[in-house]
């Protein structure tokens, strides 16, 4: 995660740094309480970590720009879940260690203490809901099956109830946890109760395009008011045909490979689990809710431009695709044909794949590429030249150095691209990738 | 991920220490929380919380949290020299401040800090536990707090022996004869002390009804002949500092016990010798 500033981090932080602004000058820090303080700032951070994570998981459509896109929210989210997860193991430390010098029975009886101490044990019984359902996050034992994951997930609630009990039976403040519990919990029931049933839009298939074995393109017409988007922007789809053999009702992110000016809304998509495969037998009129849009991926140029405070043309850019990582670069170049969006700055794709019959989309792109000026696409063949080099890319890009830099593809090719256009002095906040592996 | 390994590596650490801590809790056999949820501490004191020192907040049992311990001051309290309401609405609380200001800006007396630690019943858990809050300002300002040895240099640098008898003895000041007193010595120390005489700015002290203002000012100078009975001979020194000897009615007063007269009117005794034998 790059540490760009957007709009939103102040709202954060502050929402982060509040209880414990209010907490803080309540706590005994005098001659031999500072260490007990210390235990209970350790909670205070813990739980703000917590319930701001719980905050972030609302997702709700056309907000997650102000954060950065929605790949960078659930990043903070996943460092706000880390965070608290490793606090809450500070706080009881901490507590132990404070009142060891009396005792330590003593210590002991502060971390468990009897039964009729039961707001302790209630803390207990928090920090071992959110064990269970952030150790397959944290990947514990091994990755776990994604919507089995996203099932246990739920039982942050509970967890965050859990942690908020404890807090609000030994805090002397609780005007600020009732605060931020009532927007946490806001947020999950929207995400869990309200978001499927308000949020999600109802389209039909228009049609399926069969582009190789394992990638279809489906065409979505929407049923009532369908969504605005602009390239680079992915949804969630949830599959509402019964008749397919995996994934009904389940969502999954996938990018909108049309055009910001289409009628049809377009997504690609490749076969890697169970519910994608399913998703390659889907009938013309089957329904699908759509949510979204989200991300960012195109307008990372500008707000780093506009960081920078350059003015002037926008750079030119360098387009890296691989494998099924094409659809947003489809988008944009789809997004140059036809009148109706500006051309935006010179690109030039370069297209990965292993061979030929990997490169879908590539006859559309070529085409599009032959239309319009300032667009050309160049392909490059694992099998045919190896890994690519940076003398690949110089001989048909010669300024792909000076370029914003957009990537999106397998981890592996990410971690190569990134590590040459590093080598050529490319500054990190000209790279642009957006990987959403793990949403 | 890296930050998946910190994860797991914390928690790992984590398990560890608190299966530690209470492993050797059991193999150390140390006294585990009692029924009422109170434990001790490594001297043998039972550690409260502080919800349960809330409990007693009322005359009818009386805790008070001073420094990190703790006090049950409930059979204390009819002899507390002040409105019974001063004293309460301190029980069950956090008290220090209280202990540290009367309300007049005066701490307690190191007298009444000594009288505190019969009271004591344990320390608060998480608590500092200080030792009872003696005033320790510098001792070598201080001539004799209940440290006679000072009392008896200044004895011996006055004249002539003290005979057992009986000894009458005034402080005068200005043409007007403030404090008189009588008092017999045995074996070295004082015996029967009375005042004969307790007069200053227009108010004849003995004739005093309990109603009068300044009554609580006699009742601290007969505190003295109470206190001084049956002590050496050098105590009297302690009146240097009275808020050693009597108790704090001066303070809600506003008036103050003058010491030095009485020990002046002493030694004005000792110095004329013995009355009658």
């Amino acid at each position: 995660m790059t540490l760009r500033k957007y709009p939103g981090d102040l709202l954060l932080l502050g929402l982060f740094l509040l209880p414990v602004v209010v907490v803080a000058p309540a706590l005994p820090w005098g001659s031999q309480g500072w260490l007990y303080s210390l235990a209970e700032l350790a909670g205070v951070f813990a739980l703000s970590a917590f319930l701001l994570a719980g905050m972030l998981s609302a997702r709700i459509p056309g907000t997650d720009p102000w954060f950065g896109g929605l790949v960078r929210l659930w990043t903070i989210h996943r460092w706000l879940g880390f965070s608290a997860f490793m606090l809450v193991m500070v706080h009881v430390l901490l507590l132990a260690l404070a009142t060891l010098p009396m005792s330590l029975g003593t210590s002991v009886a502060t971390l468990f203490p009897p039964l009729s101490h039961w707001e302790v044990w209630v803390g207990w019984a928090a920090f071992l809901t959110m064990l269970v359902f952030i150790a397959p996050t944290l990947g514990f034992f091994g990755t776990l099956h994604y919507q089995n994951w996203k099932r246990l997930h739920l039982l942050s609630a509970p967890a965050l109830v859990l942690a908020l009990v404890h807090t609000l039976l030994l805090s002397a403040i609780a005007w600020v946890w009732w605060l931020l519990s009532a927007l946490a919990l806001a947020a999950i029931a929207w995400r869990k109760l309200l978001s499927p049933r308000l949020a999600r839009k109802p389209y039909v298939v228009d049609g399926i395009d069969k582009l190789a074995r394992d990638v279809v393109e489906l065409r979505l017409r929407p049923k009532g008011k369908g969504i605005r988007w602009r390239a680079g922007q992915f949804v969630y789809l949830t599959p509402m045909d019964r008749s397919l053999l995996a994934g009904y009702g389940e969502e999954h992110p996938y990018t909108i490979a049309s055009g910001s000016g289409d009628d049809e809304l377009k997504i690609g998509i490749k076969a890697v689990g169970d519910a994608t495969r399913a998703l390659l037998d889907i009938k013309p009129g089957a329904e699908v809710r759509i949510e979204g849009p989200y991300g960012t991926f195109f307008e990372n140029a500008a707000l780093a431009q506009k960081g920078t405070g350059l003015p002037g043309e926008p750079r030119k850019q360098l387009w890296l695709a691989g494998g099924i990582g094409i659809t947003p670069f489809v988008a944009g170049a789809r997004d140059r044909v036809g009148n109706t969006v500006a051309q935006g700055p010179d690109a030039c794709l370069f297209y990965l794949a292993n061979r030929p019959e990997r490169a879908y989309y590539l006859d559309e792109l070529v085409r599009i590429a032959e239309a319009c000026d300032g667009f050309e696409v160049h392909t490059h063949y694992m099998n045919e030249h190896g890994v690519i080099t940076r003398d690949y890319l110089a001989e048909r890009c010669p300024d792909f150095a000076e370029r914003d830099i957009y990537l999106c593809g397998p981890p592996g090719m990410i971690n190569h691209l990134q590590t040459l256009l590093r080598h050529e002095g490319v500054p990190a906040h000209r790279i642009h990738t957006e990987a959403f592996d793990f949403l | 991920m890296t930050s998946n390994r910190i994860a797991y590596t914390g928690f790992v650490a984590f398990v560890s220490v608190v299966l530690t801590l209470v492993v050797v809790n059991l193999v150390q056999g140390n006294p585990e929380p009692t029924a009422g949820g109170t434990a001790e501490n490594a001297n043998g004191e039972t550690v409260f919380r502080l919800d349960q020192v809330v409990e007693h907040n009322h005359a009818g049992s009386c805790w008070k949290v001073i420094s990190g311990v703790v006090y049950d001051l409930t059979e204390y309290l009819p002899n507390h020299p002040t409105e019974e309401e001063v004293f309460t609405r301190w029980c069950g609380k956090e008290a220090t401040s209280a202990w540290l200001d009367k309300g007049n800006g005066r701490p307690h007396s190191p007298r009444a800090a000594a009288r505190l630690e019969d009271y004591r019943i344990g320390v608060l858990e998480g608590g500092a536990p200080a030792p009872a809050p003696v005033e320790t300002a510098d001792s070598a300002t201080q001539p004799a707090t209940g440290d006679d040895r000072l009392g008896r240099m200044l004895l011996g640098l006055a004249p002539g022996n003290y005979l057992d008898g009986t000894y009458r003895g005034n402080f005068i000041d200005r043409g007007l004869i403030q404090v008189s007193l009588q008092f017999r010595l045995e074996g070295g120390r004082i015996k029967g002390m009375s005042y004969r005489h307790l007069f200053y700015r227009d108010e004849d002290y003995l004739k005093m009804d309990s109603s009068a203002e300044l009554y609580p000012v006699l009742r601290q100078y007969q505190q003295i002949t109470e206190r001084l009975e049956g002590e050496p001979m050098e105590a009297i020194f302690r009146l240097y500092e009275p808020e050693n000897v009597v108790d704090d009615i001066d303070g809600y007063t506003g008036a103050t016990l003058r010491g030095a007269k009485v020990i002046s009117a002493f030694r004005d005794g000792l110095n004329r010798g013995v009355y009658s034998w």
